[in-house]
């Protein structure tokens, strides 16, 4: 999934909007994704996460994601990121105590490479998922 | 072709990236129309903007995104673009799409409430038409408003 192809895509500048956009977009399709309430939930705060922490290695000042829900499944992909980025995202998540959220939460955490380029793919999914 | 009355401008502006906070891009398609006014709430709330505000944005958003979803694309699949942009004390919100914009579809006789009621709800808005790449709907809105339009009396 590219940018490009993507169904859905948010861009929101970095600030104090990119939180409560971003868990309400995540949240909507994960809903639609019909994925249980707890993975719903868990996807919301990786939305969070992403929100709290994306803002530091974004490039041009804008969160961006694509989103695509299937059957049970939800994937996002962050960026584009600074080189480095995806990695610094991911190592950012860890939170005393609890160990790395994003990891932990996720069913698959990938960094994809475009040039200078980075995006962090996070999947969410549930039993059954395509 | 749109009532002139309830439409504020039309220009034929070439496409092009617009600056802004907000960008959110969807497949123009019934389901899509309740994630727009979602977040178009969840901005407000975020914005804190008095409730009559976030109400008439919510309401007007919807009915443009629609007019979208109903009339821009005759064939295949299209998009929705919704752009934010604060600007003072105005808050710019506009819903874009590349096919036949407000057009009426031909199964239609003309527009219905859809536009008077967005002119009645925003307190300004125009119609970028361009040409065959689609058209923009630029609603803006006062930050601050004591009663929504379409609330009690």
């Amino acid at each position: 999934m590219s940018a490009d192809e993507a169904p859905t895509r948010v861009s929101i500048a970095a600030g104090p909007l990119v939180g409560p956009v971003l868990r309400r977009v995540v949240g909507m399709f994960a809903a639609r994704a019909d994925l249980p309430l707890d993975r719903l939930d868990d996807a919301v705060l990786v939305a969070d996460l992403v929100a709290a922490r994306a803002p530091a290695h974004v490039v041009d000042d804008t969160v961006d994601v694509a989103l695509e829900s299937g059957t049970r499944s939800l994937d996002l992909r962050i960026g584009p990121l600074r080189a480095g980025g995806g990695s610094a995202l991911v190592v950012e998540a860890a939170v005393p105590g609890v160990g790395n959220v994003i990891e932990r939460l996720a069913d698959g955490v990938e960094v994809e490479t475009e040039g200078e380029q980075e995006f962090l793919r996070v999947r969410l999914a549930y039993g059954g998922s395509d | 072709m749109v009532d002139d009355k309830v439409s504020g401008r039309f220009s034929n502006r070439p496409q092009g990236a617009i600056d802004a906070d907000i960008r959110l891009t969807l497949r123009a398609r019934p389901e899509n129309v309740p994630v727009v006014r979602h977040v178009v709430g969840a901005l407000g709330d975020a914005l804190d903007l008095a409730p009559a505000v976030i109400q008439d944005m919510r309401l007007a958003v919807t009915e443009a995104c629609t007019n979208v979803v109903r009339h821009a694309y005759t064939e295949g699949d299209g998009w929705i673009e919704l752009v934010v942009r604060p600007n003072g004390d105005v808050l710019e919100v506009t819903v874009a799409d590349s096919g036949r914009g407000i057009e009426p579809s031909p199964d239609t006789a003309g527009p219905g409430l859809g536009l008077p009621l967005i002119a009645a709800l925003a307190d300004s808005f125009e119609i970028e038409r361009m040409g065959n790449a689609g058209s923009r709907l630029v609603m803006s809105f006062l930050r601050t408003r004591a009663t929504p339009v379409m609330g009690p009396a």
